[in-house]
């Protein structure tokens, strides 16, 4: 209900600033606050106890959202509400949007980041899905000024689980160019509208000439590892262009193949019923925003 | 502890808080503005609690005080001050509120949302209203009165 | 939408007026408990059990103690001998049950995952909890009792050692008083199966959920050598808290006052019984003497209250092959959890819900028992709806499975059976006073085209779409009687009100129930402002203070439109009588009560009309000036009055609602939801419509979202709004409510109480309209939370 008592509170205006912060304190002592939808969570339940909290509210450098050169990039501390208003991210990116536009309700998208969400990478969370199946590139910096870039598929490892450093801070998400002809979606379900996924699907395709998918990636959220690729239905997709049939199929190999678990929430075949039918629609519109 | 300089209603305040001091807290224990209501533990959920950060509907539940140095917050006490607004008066016209916990923060939700979409659909506004529960009125009085405060704002500009 | 008051040309009962409520809750202004603060006040923060069933082998307080800030720490071995227990009789009901002893801290063992076993005081609520995480509890575990049935069987651990069994309390509730009447009864119902040309049987169980207010309870109180005990609770009844505080701290009843805060954030029956919580605060301020404050968490109040519903009920309906209803029959099962709840138990809530289980349908036989299972869980508490929202959802449901084996529309069924003639006993002794359901009943079929919808429903099964209808409705009381309310919770069930007349010409009532957002301060003007032809602006109503009010037994079962409002209602005729007993004289006419119109502030005399006085000065000749009055009057304007029912009340209501069920993922999507009522006269319809909407959307989110989980080892699993899932405005339908009423014969104005039963017809008409989509697979559902996911299994079922 309360947090734990915090020694330190620091508010930097660089990232270097941040950096040196953090490296003042023992792994995991100090911690980075960026929206704080689910920092705060776990600070009020006690679930974390920093000694150090760093707020990431004043550097710049990590905010905004740029198109430059036909890519995209999000600063990790940009909040879902900037998503969602930039209706320039569309086609390949519009998943992005599908996903912050109903993560947890207004307050929270006026509150909470891009960033946060990746680097918390919670079970049940639509950013990381997203970032997964389109590919993002997680961009960091650690505090001897070194940066790295990762894909997600290194970046997100499991449940609350990154590769992140705990003496690195995620600068931003980023994207070359799409290739033409690429479209992506999202879908979640939870009990109430707008809850934690109990499981939720993101699908990004790329169709050739002739409206045939060339390249697909699928990740799914919700599962007990944490975000997932759906590599049975990527390959699966290769060829369609999109028709309820072959979507269906891919997504039922989806279903089959993904390791669903039962909780008080859904069972696990429900879950892969959900797979097959949120999978379905969100196919079919990343096919037609390819097209489009 | 640390000294913050906070504006909250358009008064300047420069208050010494502890570091972990949540802000709803800092709101109702220290400033003594008990209109921000809290309904959850450490969930964030209920939505009571929101209130107008630099003009955004936020929980300040979801916030340590320290984190509003240097903003302007708008409470529900300074939502309308003496004068009610469109929507505090379409509240009362059309019954949106029957125990009145939830209501301020359904009240600085749903400014902001108005401001955002000056049209809105029914289905618009019950998705607007995901963040706020409320127990008392099935929410119907609540979507009728939030359109009814849109029209009376349409109208008067 | 709301009209200004000064339009209405003075008949308020009826005007949809905003609530005098809205202007301070709209600005934050409202004074809730969590808002008051008394000078040099402690916050306080309670250690609960982690544990579903264990032994208690030792609590070890000293760093807690140690830390700054900390001023107190109380255990159950320190309080045990500084009051009596928890149950004492004023909290007891007249019902045979085994009723266990306990204190408000867990002694020796706790009994569920939440209970409270040490209470910690200090300067500052962050430090206290600190504290509490600082206060090491040695426990040893014991086998939980978590399933009702196994609860019951001969083998099982016992949760309250002592009383030596779980059940606590079972019952008969049907064939007669004696055991022999019952069993004779018992072969006649059998007989009657046995011939029958349908038998429906079925298992229906409703899961643990209930009416969790948004706002949690709270105590804060402060003791003073020469006042005593004022104890601020969130409650509904402070009367009954007030005896529950004498009689257990052993305090002089002349010193104990009890204030339920002028706003409280909902109660919904949460609010209504006595918890332990409120002794051990009002213990904590006597014993340090500063004003001790505790505020309830969220997670705290899910793992404690608000937990009702859950119930097995194993139910049979004979029928004929007209699709007559001939018996029914029922056993009930309910899970009581520990039942340390003072004036409810757990058991009382099934009780009554067995008693209304057969609803508005006239049976000629019924064989219903009940059996109520002590586990280790947190006690049943009253939710909206008290314990027939499970009776209901299965007698609705197992109406519509007979109507399936008859082929008969399902609302044909159920206006042949309909208790067309009242008054009416039903065939469990529940007495409904008045009132006409065929009328109501007409009325909600007449806002739906059956036909046309049938035609409707067809078409889209061609196209893969499957609509469903489905309905259900609800006998329920207005008001509880002494009749019923003395056994069922030790309580009269008579309203009180004191109006007093201000020389100035303004009104005050005080009422001792405690409001939660109802309206009460609204709804009683408008009948005082109709009474005496004033505005409602002059009218202001005082409640929940014991210090200041009347006893009343609480704002619980409707009783605010019903017992209330009649108790005011007769105190101003009283006053009415003697102000025009006065005005006569004054007038040097002869003429009584009924010859005087009380109209837009004056008191005009109808045998000539130019001899009038206005209210004001009539009431101020009386209060200030009583000097040549008639031979035996004295002045004064003051008067409590006491309003009591010769027989129960009821109101009544039916609901319909359409659905569009998805077959592929097992969603719907509730089209239409329309509702009939009979409410009575009608005191504002602003605020009964809102009562309404409300309760219907309740009665979804707990029959489609929210439920209590426990695992096998009685960890509660949904103790925040992450996991006790409420539904969003999103999620639910709008509400159309239309009336057929027919006011009230034995109240003052015509008024039925309305709005807790509410909630129970809402589980079996929504899982009947998906059911009634779902007839070409045959899907039944018999089991709550009507989800996606267990509709998409039983299609998956019928499909195989």
């Amino acid at each position: 209900m309360f947090p734990a008592a915090i020694e330190e509170y620091v508010r930097p205006r660089s990232v270097a600033d941040a950096l040196n912060a953090a490296a003042r304190y023992e792994d995991g002592e100090a911690i980075f606050l960026a929206g704080g939808q689910s920092v705060m969570q776990a600070m009020k339940s006690r679930m974390m106890r920093p000694r150090c909290v760093i707020d990431l509210q004043d550097v710049a450098d990590l905010k905004g959202i740029d198109h430059s050169n036909g890519g995209l990039s999000i600063g990790a501390m940009t909040r879902y509400v900037d998503v969602v208003e930039d209706e320039t991210i569309d086609g390949a990116f519009a998943a992005l949007r599908d996903a912050a536009s109903r993560v947890g309700d207004r307050q929270v998208r006026n509150r909470g980041t891009i960033g946060g969400s990746l680097c918390w990478n919670y079970m049940a969370a639509c950013t990381p899905a997203v970032v997964l199946a389109l590919d993002g590139q997680l961009n960091l910096m650690a505090a001897n000024g070194t940066t790295r870039t990762l894909g997600a598929d290194d970046f997100l490892l499991g449940p609350l689980e990154t590769a992140r450093g705990d003496d690195e801070i995620l600068l931003s998400v980023s994207w070359p160019a799409p290739a033409p002809h690429s479209g992506s979606a999202y879908k979640k379900w939870g009990q109430v509208t707008d809850a934690l996924p109990v499981i939720g699907i993101c699908v990004l395709v790329t169709l050739d000439g002739k409206g045939r998918c060339e390249h697909a990636r699928i990740a799914l959220a919700g599962l007990a590892d944490g975000t997932q690729r759906a590599a049975a239905g990527e390959a699966a997709l290769i060829g369609s262009e999109g028709d309820p049939a072959s979507v269906d199929a891919a997504m039922s190999k989806i279903a089959e193949a993904a390791d669903t678990h039962s909780d008080m929430s859904a069972d696990a075949e429900y879950r892969k019923n959900l797979i097959r039918t949120l999978g379905r629609e969100v196919g079919a519109t990343a096919f037609e925003r390819a097209r489009a | 502890m640390i000294t913050i300089n906070v504006t909250v209603n358009g008064t300047a305040y420069e208050e010494t808080v502890s570091e972990r001091l949540v802000l709803v807290d800092f709101l109702r224990d220290q400033l003594a503005l008990t209109g921000t209501h809290i309904g959850c533990t450490f969930e964030g959920v209920c939505g009571a609690c929101t209130i107008h950060l630099d003009g955004a509907a936020v929980k300040s539940c979801l916030m340590l005080a320290v984190q509003a140095d240097g903003h302007e917050i708008t409470t529900i006490e300074g939502l309308g001050g003496k004068k009610l607004t469109p929507l505090q008066q379409a509240f009362t016209e059309h019954h949106g509120l029957q125990c009145g916990f939830c209501t301020p923060g359904i009240l600085m939700n749903m400014d902001e949302f108005l401001h955002k979409n000056p049209n809105p659909t029914d289905a618009e506004i019950r998705h607007g209203l995901v963040g706020n529960l409320c127990r008392c009125t099935g929410y119907v009085h609540i979507v009728r009165a939030v359109r009814a405060a849109a029209e009376t704002m349409r109208q008067t500009g | 939408m709301a009209t200004n008051p000064m339009d209405n040309g003075g008949d308020w009962l009826g005007a949809p007026l905003a609530r005098k409520e809205d202007l301070r809750l709209i600005k934050g202004t409202g004074k809730y408990l969590g808002d008051i603060v008394l000078p040099k006040m402690l916050h306080a923060v309670f250690v609960r059990s982690e544990y579903a069933h264990a032994r208690i082998k030792g609590i070890d307080t000293n760093e807690a103690q140690a830390m700054p800030g900390v001023v107190a720490i109380y255990t159950g071995a320190d309080i045990k001998d500084t009051m009596k227990s928890m149950s004492q009789p004023v909290l007891l009901p007249n019902l045979p049950a085994k009723f266990p002893t306990y204190w408000p801290l867990a002694i020796d063992k706790v009994k569920f995952h939440g209970e409270p076993v040490a209470l910690v005081v200090a300067r500052d609520k962050y430090v206290a909890v600190d504290a509490a995480e600082c206060v090491y509890v040695d426990y040893e575990e014991l086998p939980p009792v978590l399933d009702p049935e196994k609860a019951l069987e001969a083998n099982s651990p016992i949760v309250h050692e002592a009383d030596g069994t779980n059940e606590i309390f079972a019952m008969t509730f049907t064939g007669g008083e004696t055991e022999d009447e019952q069993k004779k009864n018992d072969i006649e119902v059998e007989a009657i199966f046995q011939n029958a040309d349908v038998v429906v049987k079925e298992r229906f169980r409703v899961h643990r959920t209930g009416i969790t207010p948004m706002e949690p309870r709270g105590v804060l109180c402060d003791w003073d050598e020469t006042d005593g005990l004022t104890a601020y609770i969130t409650t509904q009844r402070p009367h009954i808290d007030r005896l529950a505080l004498t009689d257990i701290l052993d305090i002089p009843a002349e010193k104990v006052r009890v204030i339920a805060p002028r706003d409280q954030g909902g109660g919904f029956g949460v609010k209504a019984p006595f918890y332990r919580e409120n002794v051990i605060i009002a213990h904590a301020a006597r014993e340090l003497g500063r004003p001790v404050r505790w505020i309830e968490s969220r997670y705290e109040s899910l793992m404690n209250v608000g937990q009702e519903r859950d119930q097995i009920n194993d139910l049979e309906i004979a029928a004929s092959k007209d699709g007559q209803l001939l018996a029914l029959r029922n056993r009930g099962i309910a899970d009581n959890g520990i039942g340390c709840t003072g004036v409810y138990w757990g058991f009382v809530m099934p009780f009554l819900g067995a008693i209304e289980m057969p609803n508005a349908y006239t049976w000629p036989k019924a064989d219903i028992k009940l059996r109520v299972a002590t586990t280790n869980k947190a006690s049943l508490t009253p939710s909206r709806a008290f314990g027939h929202f499970p009776t209901r959802f299965a007698l609705e449901r197992a109406i519509d499975m007979v109507a399936h084996r008859l082929g008969m529309e399902p609302s044909d069924l159920r206006r042949k059976n309909m208790v067309s003639t009242l008054p009416y006993t039903s065939v469990t002794n529940e007495y409904y006073d008045s009132g006409d359901f065929i009328k109501v009943w007409d009325n909600l079929m007449a806002q739906i085209d059956l036909s046309a919808f049938r035609r409707e429903q067809t078409t889209a099964r061609e196209q893969g779409r499957y609509l469903g209808i489905g309905f259900g409705c609800g006998v329920e009381l207005s008001g509880v009687a002494s009749e019923l309310m003395v056994p069922m919770e030790n309580q009269p069930g008579y309203g009180a009100a004191t109006v007093r007349l201000d020389p100035r010409g303004k009104v005050r009532v005080y009422g001792g129930d405690a409001p939660g957002g109802q309206g009460h301060e609204t709804t009683t003007a408008q009948a005082v402002a109709s009474i005496f032809g004033i505005s409602p602006n002059d009218v202001t109503v005082t409640t929940g203070d014991t210090g200041t009010t009347p006893f009343g037994s609480g704002t619980i079962g409707a009783r605010a439109g019903s017992y209330f409002v009649s108790a005011v209602a007769k105190a101003c005729e009283e006053l009415k009588d003697k102000i025009t007993r006065i005005l006569a004289h004054d007038l040097q006419i002869e003429a009584s009560v009924h010859h005087f119109e009380f109209k837009a502030g004056e008191i005009i005399y109808l045998g000539d009309t130019n001899k009038r006085k206005s209210f004001r000065d009539a009431v101020e000749r009386i209060v200030m000036w009583p000097i040549n009055l008639p031979e035996g009057e004295v002045g004064g304007l003051d008067t409590t009055a006491f309003f009591e029912a010769d027989k129960p009340m009821i109101c009544f209501n039916a609901d319909c609602c359409i659905v569009e069920v998805d077959i592929e993922s097992g969603e719907f999507d509730i089209k239409r939801w329309v509702t009939s009522e009979d409410v009575g006269k009608i005191i504002n319809p602003l605020i009964v419509d809102g009562q309404m909407h409300g309760a219907i959307v309740q009665g979804l989110s707990n029959a489609m979202f929210e439920q209590f989980i426990y695992d096998d080892q009685g960890q509660q699993l949904t103790a925040d709004f992450e996991h006790y899932k409420m539904a969003t405005a999103a999620d639910v339908p709008d509400i159309e409510v239309t009336y057929a009423p027919t006011p009230c014969p034995y109240t003052p104005l015509g008024t039925r109480g309305i709005g807790e039963g509410r909630p129970s017809s809402i589980p079996g008409a929504v899982t009947n309209a998906v059911c009634d989509a779902l007839a070409p697979f045959g899907v039944e559902i018999t089991e709550l939370p009507l989800r996606p996911d267990r509709v998409w299994k039983k299609i998956q079922e019928s499909r195989q």
